[in-house]
C-alpha cells in the first residue's frame, strides 16, 4: 500500500503528461519533457542545495556536445551518443564541482554563467574547425535506425524521452526521500550543524552538483538527438536565465514544478510569440511578479490546496469506513 | 496618557519558528535604571531588540509615553530617543573615531560633544584614528558616546561590560549613573555587582519567561540576583 | 611581436573599455555592499542610457546632451524600479534579488524591443578628432571616456569619504543595522545609492553608445563581462571594481591583438583563477550578513 502511494503521484504526473501526448502536437510535448529534465536539476539546486545557478546552459551544451561529436565523428547509434552525453556531463561537473561548490551561492552564481559564456565562446570559436561554429553540427543524417525504439523519429523519441523523464523524476523523488535529500535540505539550512553531525558539507554539495549537472547534460544529449543540430547558440549568455525563469515559474524545489513550469513557460513561448512577438517582456515580468507574490511559483501555490482537497477527500471518506468497522461488530 | 517611559505587555517574540519571548511585561519609569538579568539564551537581548524596532513582536504591546512602538522602523524608534546599544561592540571599523560621532551627530541633529567628550575624556585624544583600532573598552565607549548624542531619553545597553577590564567597568558604572540624571536606562547585565550597584529595579529572565521582578532596594543584592543567572 | 603602434592604441582601446566597465558595474558592487543585493537590472539602465543617447542625438544633434538625457532617464527608471520592487524586497535573500533584477533586467529588454524595434542603432562619435601620439592616431573620444570614468571615480571617493552621507554609505557598508539604531533612516540611503548606481549604468551606456551599435540585447551582451568585473574585483569593493574594470578591458583589448578568441575567453580564464587563489574576489569581504 505505501509503495503505490509513493508511486501514485508520480503515476498521476506522467498519466497528464500522455494526455497532453493526445491534445497537442508532438514537437511541443518532446520540447516540454526535454526542457523539464533540463530544469529539474537547477530546481534541484536551488530549492534543495540553495545554489542559484545561471549557468546551467553550460551542462547542457556539455552533454549536447558530446552526443554530437560522438554522433558526427565516431558512430551512428544515438543511444551510445546519449550515454557519451552524459558521461561528459558528469565528467565536466566532476571536473569543476570541486571549484564551485566552495564558492559563497552569489559567487557560485556568477561563475555558473561564465562557464557557460567560455563553452559558448569556445564552441563558437576557438572549436570551430570541429563544430563549425554558429553553423552547428548537423546531425539528422548521421544517426542510424536503432531496433526497437528508433529515436531519430520523433514519435518514437517521445516515447524514449518519457520513459527517461518518468526515470529522473523516479530519481529525484528518491533523493528527496534518502538521508543524502536530508543532508542537502540541511546544508541550505545550516552548514555548521550538518558538519556536527558529523556529515561533509563539501561533499553532500559536491555530490548534488553532479548529479544536478549531470541530469542537465543528459537533457542536453537528449536535445542534440531531437533537433539532428547543435550549436553554440545552446548555451548562450542570452538564454541562461531560462532554467532559473521556469525554476521559479513551476514553484522552487517542489518535485513537479519544473514540469509545470516548463508547460506553462514552453506553451506561453509559444503562444506569446504568435500572437504578441515580445515575450521576454512577459516571461521577465511574469518572474517578477511570481517572485513578489510569494514566490512560490504555480506548483508551489497548488500543491498545498491540492494536498488539502486529497486530505479532505479522505476525511470524508474515513467516518464511513469506521462506521462500518463499528457496525461490523 | 501613561507618564511611562517604556512599557511592555505580554510581549511575545520568535525567530522564524522558533519562539523566544513569552508574555513579557516591563515598566521602566523616567530616570530610572533597569537591570534585567538572566542566562544566556533567556531572551534579554531579543526584549531589547523587539523594544528597539530590530525585531517585530509577535502578539504585544510596546508603548513610551503613550505612544505606540509596535510596527515602527528602528530608525523612527531610536529618532524618537530611544537609543540601543547592541551587544556585538561593533563600531564603523572603517571610519575614525570623529566620523563615527558625526554619525551620531547626523542622525540625532545633536552637534555638541561636549557631553560625550566630559564622560569619555580618552575619545577626545582617539578622535582622528580608525575605530577599527579601538580596544574594546574603547568601543564601547565609542558606542555609547554615539548613541547619547542628541539626549535620548532612554537607552537600551546590552551587556555594556561584557569582556572589559575592571578598571573600565567601574568608569561605566559611574558614567551610567551620570546618564540617568538625565535619561532612563534598561541595561542587560550579567555582571550582578556591577547592576545592583546603580539599578533601581531589577526584571530576572529564564527561557523567555519573567521570572523575578525585584524593587525593593533590599532586594537588589548580587546574592538576591545569583540564582537566577 | 606585437607592432608597437598596435600595442599603443589597443592600450587605448582597453582603457576606454575598462572605464564603461567600471561605470556599468561600479553601481552593482555599491548595492552589493549596501544593500546586500545583486542588482542585475544595472544592465538595463546601461541599455536605457545607450537607447537614450540615440534618441536624444539624433533628435537635438547633439550626442553629449543625448548621455546627459541618458543618465537622467536611467537614474529615473532606477527610481521607479526600487520603490516598486526592490524595496519590497530588501529584507530577503541575495538570491532573491538576484532572480528578481534578472526579471527586471530580461522584461525591460522586451520593453526596448517594443519601442526602439530589433534592429541595431548607429550613434555618431560626438569627437572626430584624432590625436597623434608616439606616431599612433588615437581617437580623443576614447581618451574622453577614460577621463569621465577617472572623474566619476574621484567623485565617488570625495562622496563617500567627505560628505556625510557617504559616511553614512560607508558605514552602512559594514553594518547597516547599527546605522539604522543611530537613527538615520536607512531606507533613504538605498534608494539614493540605487538611483546613483542607476545613472552611472545609465552613463556606461551613454558614452558605450558611439564606440558600438545600440541594440536590444546589449545588456545581456555585456552582463558576463559585468559578472567577470565584479567578481574578480570583489563584490561591494569600489577599488577592487576599479582595477578589475581595467584589468579586464586591458585583457580583451591585448588578447584580441594577440590571437582573437582569446579576448572573450582570456578574461573568464583569469577569474576562475583568481576565484581559485581567493574565493571572494581581489578586494571582496569574507562575510556576508543578512
Amino acid at each position: 500500500m505505501s509503495v503505490l502511494r509513493w508511486w501514485s503521484g508520480l503515476l498521476v504526473a506522467f498519466g497528464l503528461l500522455v494526455l497532453l501526448r493526445i491534445f497537442l502536437p508532438l514537437p511541443f510535448n518532446n520540447e516540454i519533457i526535454i526542457f523539464s529534465i533540463y530544469v529539474i536539476g537547477c530546481n534541484y539546486l536551488l530549492g534543495r542545495v540553495g545554489f542559484i545557478s545561471f549557468g546551467q546552459p553550460a551542462y547542457l551544451a556539455v552533454g549536447a556536445y558530446g552526443t554530437a561529436f560522438y554522433l558526427y565523428y565516431f558512430g551512428g547509434n544515438p543511444y551510445v551518443g546519449i550515454l557519451v552525453g552524459i558521461v561528459s556531463g558528469i565528467v565536466v561537473s566532476a571536473l569543476v564541482g570541486p571549484l564551485f561548490v566552495r564558492l559563497r551561492s552569489d559567487y557560485f552564481a556568477l561563475v555558473n554563467l561564465a562557464l557557460a559564456v567560455i563553452i559558448f565562446f569556445l564552441m563558437q570559436k576557438v572549436l570551430a574547425s570541429v563544430t563549425f561554429g554558429d553553423n552547428g553540427l548537423e546531425l539528422l543524417t548521421k544517426m542510424d535506425v536503432t531496433p526497437i525504439l528508433d529515436i531519430s523519429r520523433p514519435d518514437q523519441f517521445w516515447v524514449f524521452a518519457f520513459v527517461s523523464a518518468f526515470g529522473v523524476w523516479a530519481l529525484y523523488k528518491y533523493l528527496d526521500d534518502s538521508v543524502f535529500g536530508a543532508c542537502c535540505l540541511a546544508a541550505k539550512a545550516n552548514e555548521d550543524k550538518l558538519r556536527f553531525l558529523g556529515y561533509s558539507n563539501y561533499g553532500i554539495r559536491l555530490m548534488a552538483f553532479v548529479v544536478a549537472n549531470t541530469t542537465t547534460a543528459f537533457a542536453g544529449a537528449l536535445y542534440a538527438v531531437h533537433q539532428g543540430l547543435v550549436s553554440p547558440e545552446m548555451s548562450s549568455p542570452a538564454r541562461a536565465a531560462d532554467p532559473v525563469v521556469v525554476t521559479i515559474l513551476g514553484g522552487v524545489g517542489t518535485l513537479y514544478g519544473p514540469l509545470v513550469g516548463s508547460i506553462a513557460f514552453v506553451g506561453m513561448k509559444d503562444l506569446i510569440s504568435k500572437v504578441f512577438g515580445h515575450w521576454e517582456l512577459i516571461v521577465g515580468f511574469l518572474l517578477v511578479f511570481v517572485m513578489l507574490a510569494g514566490e512560490r511559483g504555480i506548483w508551489g501555490s497548488l500543491e498545498p490546496l491540492l494536498r488539502r482537497w486529497i486530505l479532505r477527500q479522505r476525511e470524508t471518506d474515513k467516518p464511513v469506513v469506521a462506521d462500518a468497522g463499528v457496525k461490523a461488530r | 496618557m501613561s507618564n511611562q517611559i517604556l512599557e511592555v505587555k505580554g510581549l511575545n517574540a520568535a525567530y522564524g519558528e522558533s519562539k523566544v519571548l513569552f508574555d513579557v511585561s516591563i515598566a521602566v519609569r523616567d530616570k530610572q535604571v533597569v537591570g534585567c538579568v538572566g542566562r544566556n539564551g533567556a531572551g534579554k537581548s531579543t526584549l531589547l531588540k523587539s523594544i528597539a524596532g530590530f525585531l517585530r513582536p509577535t502578539a504585544g504591546n510596546v508603548t513610551s509615553e503613550g505612544v505606540d512602538l509596535v510596527g515602527r522602523t528602528a530608525y523612527a524608534i531610536a529618532g524618537m530617543g530611544i537609543k540601543y546599544v547592541p551587544q556585538d561592540k561593533k563600531v564603523f571599523s572603517d571610519l575614525t573615531v570623529r566620523e563615527n560621532l558625526e554619525l551620531g551627530s547626523y542622525a540625532s541633529g545633536d552637534y555638541n560633544w561636549d557631553p560625550v567628550l566630559a564622560f569619555f575624556p580618552k575619545l577626545k585624544v582617539l578622535l582622528d584614528r580608525k575605530a577599527g583600532y579601538l580596544s574594546g573598552g574603547e568601543r564601547q565607549m565609542l558606542m555609547i558616546g554615539r548613541a547619547i548624542l542628541g539626549k535620548p531619553k532612554l537607552l537600551l545597553v546590552d551587556e555594556p561590560t561584557e569582556g572589559l577590564a575592571p578598571s573600565i567597568v567601574t568608569h561605566l558604572k559611574d558614567v551610567f549613573r551620570e546618564l540617568s540624571k538625565s535619561a532612563a536606562l534598561v541595561i542587560v547585565e550579567q555582571n550582578l555587582p556591577m547592576i545592583c550597584g546603580i539599578a533601581n529595579k531589577i526584571y530576572a529572565l529564564n527561557e523567555g519567561r519573567l521570572v523575578a521582578e525585584l524593587t525593593d532596594p533590599e532586594q537588589i543584592r548580587p546574592e538576591v540576583c545569583e540564582p537566577y543567572l | 611581436m606585437i607592432d608597437p603602434q598596435l600595442l599603443l592604441s589597443g592600450v587605448i582601446f582597453g582603457l576606454s573599455m575598462g572605464s564603461v566597465f567600471f561605470l556599468m558595474t561600479v553601481g552593482l558592487s555599491l548595492c552589493f555592499g549596501l544593500m546586500r543585493i545583486i542588482s542585475l537590472d544595472q544592465l538595463l539602465y546601461y541599455s536605457v542610457g545607450a537607447y537614450l543617447t540615440y534618441s536624444v542625438s539624433l533628435a537635438v544633434g547633439n550626442v553629449w546632451i543625448g548621455a546627459l538625457a541618458g543618465v537622467a532617464v536611467a537614474g529615473a527608471t532606477a527610481l521607479f524600479v526600487e520603490r516598486f520592487v526592490f524595496l519590497r524586497i530588501y529584507a530577503r535573500d541575495i538570491t532573491f534579488s538576484m532572480i528578481t533584477s534578472f526579471g527586471i533586467l530580461i522584461g525591460g529588454i522586451g520593453v526596448i524591443k517594443v519601442i526602439w524595434g530589433l534592429v541595431p542603432r548607429p550613434v555618431p562619435v560626438p569627437i572626430e578628432a584624432q590625436w597623434n601620439i608616439l606616431g599612433t592616431d588615437v581617437p580623443v573620444y576614447r581618451l574622453a571616456v577614460v577621463v569621465l570614468a577617472l572623474l566619476v571615480y574621484a567623485g565617488i571617493w570625495l562622496f563617500l569619504n567627505k560628505t556625510i552621507i557617504g559616511k553614512a554609505i560607508r558605514a552602512g557598508i559594514e553594518d547597516v543595522e547599527h546605522v539604522e539604531g543611530l537613527g538615520i533612516n536607512v531606507y533613504r540611503l538605498f534608494t539614493l545609492t540605487f538611483v546613483i548606481a542607476g545613472a552611472l549604468s545609465g552613463l556606461a551606456g551613454g558614452l558605450h553608445a558611439p564606440l558600438i551599435m545600440v541594440f536590444p540585447d546589449m545588456g545581456l551582451e555585456v552582463l558576463a563581462f559585468a559578472f567577470m568585473v565584479v567578481i574578480i574585483g570583489g563584490l561591494g569593493s569600489i577599488k577592487g571594481t576599479f582595477i578589475s574594470a581595467f584589468l579586464v578591458g586591458q585583457v580583451v583589448s591585448i588578447g584580441s591583438l594577440i590571437y582573437a578568441p582569446l579576448a572573450q575567453m582570456a578574461p573568464f580564464a583569469i577569474m576562475l583563477l583568481i576565484l581559485l587563489i581567493k574565493p571572494t574576489g581581489l578586494y571582496g569581504s569574507a562575510m556576508l550578513k543578512r
